[in-house]
């Protein structure tokens, strides 16, 4: 697991393994958070009329995961540089349907001495975005 | 689990969630918790995160795992409502979780808008050490708030 910055060049980029959310990784995902019981609920998440009423063509991965997934490629690339001092700012553009594999990207825009920029974005098995963003971490 | 954790407060005197009833400047929490081992391991798992820094004695939480308190606060002030979804969020990471930490959070409602019939709301919520106030991790969600039909517009 990669946790060097030195090396880092403006233009550089990295990306996760990709990351199949389906069904199964959806419920994992939701026995590991602490919801309200109240979300637990018929919702856009998991009832395909709710999400119709929303304006979706099928029930949609919570954003939450996606987000999580690309704080990951964060964690294994910075580590603690991330972590402690780390921050990140992303828009979920698109919906993600149970079934679409993801892949987080990162790509450094500025790799100053105390401080890595990025540009992040999470691509589906269609090669589309869904999350756009950007990140910094620590240099040291 | 506790009130607090299942979003109830013991007497349910919470208002119906709903953009009238969403205010900026609106506080909500705190919600109090002990950051849990077993947690931080499933949380991993189901992101198929491997990273050794979330195993261990000396486990952290993996950034976003406590990123859906923004939730329980809702749900400790608010009842019913269709839910939202989730548009834009920012995190500062600045320090990491630790299994066993005892953690408070608590959130103010910072903007709400209503843009081409949607509404919407930014709610920014930090966690604390319960102990020490220590800030952990700050952060935002902005959300489209479904309304009464769950519908967005």
């Amino acid at each position: 697991m990669k946790t060097e910055t030195d090396n880092l060049r403006a233009g550089e980029r990295f990306a996760g393994e990709r990351y199949l959310l389906d069904a199964a990784a959806a419920e994992a995902y939701g026995k590991s958070i602490h919801e309200p019981t109240r979300r637990r609920r018929k919702n856009i998440h998991t009832d395909a009329e709710a999400a119709s009423r929303a304006g979706f063509a099928a029930p949609i991965a919570a954003g939450e995961q996606t987000i999580a997934v690309m704080a990951q490629l964060l964690v294994d690339r910075f580590g603690m540089r991330f972590l402690r001092g780390g921050r990140i700012e992303v828009a979920l553009v698109k919906p993600v349907l149970y079934g679409d594999s993801l892949i987080a990207n990162a790509q450094v825009e500025r790799a100053g001495a105390e401080q890595i920029e990025l540009r992040l974005w999470v691509e589906d098995q269609r090669g589309e975005q869904v999350l756009t963003g950007t990140a910094q971490a620590r240099a040291r | 689990m506790s009130p607090e954790e299942a979003g109830r407060s013991n007497d349910d005197d919470r208002v119906v969630m709903c953009a009238e009833n969403l205010r900026e400047g609106m506080r909500l929490g705190p919600v109090h918790y002990v950051v849990s081992a077993a947690q931080i391991s499933s949380f991993a798992a189901a992101i198929c995160a491997r990273n050794p820094l979330y195993a261990g004695g000396g486990a952290v939480a993996p950034p976003t795992m406590r990123l859906n308190d923004y939730a329980l606060l809702i749900a400790n002030h608010f009842r019913g409502g269709k839910g939202g979804v989730h548009a834009k969020h920012w995190c500062e990471f600045h320090e990491p979780m630790r299994a066993g930490q005892a953690v408070r959070a608590e959130g103010v409602v910072t903007s709400t808008a209503r843009k081409r019939g949607k509404f919407y709301f930014t709610l920014e919520y930090e966690t604390r050490d319960a102990s020490s106030g220590q800030l952990l991790v700050r952060q935002a969600i902005t959300s489209v708030l479904l309304n009464p039909k769950g519908e967005m517009a």
